[in-house]
């Protein structure tokens, strides 16, 4: 039972240089609260005082080929499914 | 006037006639500086089908008024000309210092026409104007010759602005480049200035500009600055740079793999963002006034030397000679990029050839023997050697050195399906298959297939991203809906109005703090005067029609605002599967879009547009 996180180019030295991290499925709230323990700092960069995600950061679900965006803590990541972290804004 | 002196320099190179002209405040308020100057002027000027390399051409370096201050790279400068690579204005928006040295020597604006008999530099301070002999810098690349220059003056205020070897070429996508790491990248800005014989321009000034509210507008200053530092929103730019779009444009299936037959990247954990930084990065620089810091400094010592004094590769730079020609050696894209830079030439266009050249030889269109070296995907030797065959015209390089469009037309044989350009402007890194506002923009974008014409569809995934705007509905990238109005918004706002202003675009991306509001209110803070964002939106609306003015004086209508073929076809895999974009859709985007902007069918602003935009036409 386990889900995959992965940092897109977010966070380098919050994470050491590791990208991807194994968590127990959960509510998106309760990952962070595992990731924390691994990450310090990552919750208060990512998350605000009302939940949601930070709106210079995008959380993607993927399950399957389904791929959603994951807007605040309350949504809930299964088994199996995968969340990519990365920075809202593109363009060189 | 408060952020101007309302002068201009103008310099006849043939005649070597040097002279000024003034502007009033009117005319300021109605154009603000940078691309809105260069725009009115070129079109006032400039008779259609004028030889872009002719000497009847005009180089326009345009300040604007926040110039006259030092904020998140204010003190860049505009550069527009009529473009060689595509025949309609490109307006390059140069960072750095060049726009704050220019005002400081007591002029707006520089305008050169004309062509030297032999080439020159030329020389501007607040006390004289000087041509001066350069045939001791003729054929030295970027570096020798702005190091050249400053030896006989090095006093660390003094801006040099020069071209390659490539612009003495006439390669039509040959740039310009000051203090060495400043690009009027695109379009071809220094194929003109090699036209000219002319090989550089050093600026020397220490005039102060007056500013209306001095003291307030340290205090908004103060305010951004603090946000850049702790709101969150800058943090992987400033860490990264441009670098942090690497990765993520391969996970959304945007990033252009082998000339854009495919947009996700096998080898992207050997170039993403983290890849780099662990690579060739030693540090990064700030563009002056500026609080976030994206620029990047790389040094390699084996197997190739690429020095720290210049540029590293930005995103677009990584992309055009990394996955485009299937690259994944960060060594490799940074001697490449350093070679464009020595030589003078826009890293975008010259990825894309080489990935043009690179499909041919792949179809049979073309042979090695024809190029007379080894050219296959992924290969870094053939990539630098392409760069130096386009750089000094040699053999098929001569071809070229002419851009897609033409080399396309050239070898023929069906290569225009994979020429991948539009109005002759070669496509950024970001495949519109996978955002479709950016596919509308490069198809009307004023100067063919541009990526900072309008703001990217990811950031517009949120609602309420910029209601001063009227953009409050969230949209995902990959929908055709509602991007007619995101567009034509972005287009005058972003696209525009930063290119008038001189400022960098990046602050100005949400959720990113120098919003509109700020914008216009440090606008009003430097000038004066009482702007509000609807003034300044329609200030950006009225020189974006000027524009396509010039555009379809030249004779660009409908069938030319569109897109490669390539992009009709369905991607097969990644982030962005299953999405196309057809004809069909770019029509009906077109039909909206052109009812918003008030055009005909074709694409042509009507009479009572120009009328309500107070634009006043021959």
């Amino acid at each position: 039972m386990s889900v995959t996180v992965e940092f897109l180019s977010v966070f380098p030295d919050l994470r050491g240089g590791k990208r991807t991290f194994s968590v127990k499925p959960a509510a998106l709230g309760k990952i962070m609260d595992q990731l924390e323990d691994r990450i310090p700092g990552l919750k208060e960069k990512l998350v605000n005082q009302e939940g949601e995600i930070h709106p210079a950061y995008v959380v993607i679900l993927t399950r399957g080929e389904v791929q959603k965006l994951l807007k605040d803590v309350a949504c809930q990541v299964k088994d199996g499914d995968e969340i990519i972290v990365l920075p809202v804004i593109s363009g060189g | 006037m408060y952020g101007y002196h309302g002068k201009i320099l103008k310099v006849d190179l043939t005649q070597r006639k040097i002279y000024e002209e003034t502007f009033d405040e009117e005319f300021a308020k109605k154009y603000i500086g940078g691309a809105g100057f260069g725009f009115r002027w070129l079109y006032d000027t400039l008779p259609a089908k004028t030889d872009p390399l002719s000497p009847e051409n005009k180089l326009i370096f345009a300040t604007g008024p926040l110039c006259s201050i030092s904020f998140l790279g204010s003190t860049g400068i505009s550069v527009a000309t009529k473009s060689p690579l595509t025949g309609l204005i490109a307006d390059s928006d140069m960072r750095g210092r060049m726009g704050g040295a220019l005002k400081a020597t007591g002029y707006d604006a520089l305008i050169l026409e004309g062509k030297s008999s032999e080439p020159v530099y030329l020389q501007v301070t607040e006390h004289a104007v000087d041509i001066i002999e350069a045939k001791e810098l003729w054929r030295k690349d970027i570096k020798e010759t702005q190091e050249k220059i400053l030896s006989k003056i090095n006093d660390g205020k003094t801006v040099v602005a020069s071209i390659g070897i490539a612009g003495e070429n006439l390669v039509k996508y040959a740039a310009i480049a000051s203090d060495l790491r400043n690009f009027a990248g695109r379009g071809g800005t220094g194929a003109v200035m090699g036209s000219k014989n002319l090989k550089a321009i050093v600026i020397r000034g220490k005039l102060k500009t007056p500013v209306a509210d001095a003291e307030r507008i340290k205090t908004l200053i103060k305010e951004v600055n603090y946000l850049i530092k702790t709101d969150g929103s800058c943090d992987t730019l400033s860490k990264y740079g441009t670098w942090n779009t690497i990765g993520p444009a391969n996970f959304k299936g945007i990033l252009p793999t082998k000339n854009f037959q495919k947009t996700t990247f096998e080898y992207i954990d050997k170039i993403d963002g983290d890849a780099m930084l662990n690579s060739i990065w030693v540090g990064k620089r700030t563009c002056p006034g500026c609080a976030i810091g994206c620029r990047h400094v790389v040094k390699i010592e084996k197997p190739y030397s690429v020095s720290p004094d210049l540029e590293g590769p930005q995103y677009e730079s990584v992309a055009a000679l990394g996955p485009l020609l299937f690259n994944a050696d960060p060594v490799t894209i940074a001697k490449a990029n350093e070679l464009c830079n020595l030589y003078g030439m826009d890293t975008i266009s010259t990825g894309v050839i080489i990935s043009f050249v690179m499909e041919c030889i792949d179809r049979g269109v073309l042979t090695e023997d024809d190029l007379g070296f080894n050219l296959k995907w992924g290969e870094g030797e053939g990539i630098l050697r392409a760069i130096e065959t386009i750089a000094h015209r040699e053999g098929i390089g001569d071809i070229l050195a002419e851009g897609v469009k033409f080399a396309s037309k050239k070898i023929g044989k069906g290569s225009e399906n994979w020429a991948m350009c539009v109005k002759g402007s070669e496509v950024p890194m970001h495949d519109p298959r996978g955002k479709k506002g950016m596919g509308l923009a490069y198809a009307t974008a004023l100067k063919g297939a541009d990526h900072e014409s309008s703001m990217h569809d990811e950031a517009f995934e949120r609602e309420n991203v910029l209601p001063d705007l009227g953009l409050k509905e969230s949209m995902s990238r990959k929908q055709f809906g509602g991007k007619p109005f995101l567009v034509k918004t972005l287009q005058d706002y972003w696209g525009i109005m930063s290119d008038v202003l001189t400022i960098c675009k990046f602050p100005m991306i949400p959720p990113r703090p120098l919003t509109p509001a700020r914008l216009v209110k440090l606008l009003n803070l430097v000038t004066g005067w009482n702007f509000t964002i609807e003034e300044f939106l329609k200030t950006g609306e009225r020189i974006f029609n000027l524009g396509r003015l010039f555009a379809a004086r030249e004779g660009i209508s409908r069938s030319d605002d569109t897109l490669p073929r390539r992009f009709a076809e369905v991607l097969s895999e990644g982030g962005s599967a299953g999405e196309n974009f057809d004809q069909d859709n770019l029509q009906k985007m077109l039909d909206e879009y052109y009812h918003l902007r008030g055009w005909d069918n074709e694409g042509k602003p009507y009479p009572e547009t120009l009328k309500k935009l107070g634009l006043e036409v021959d």
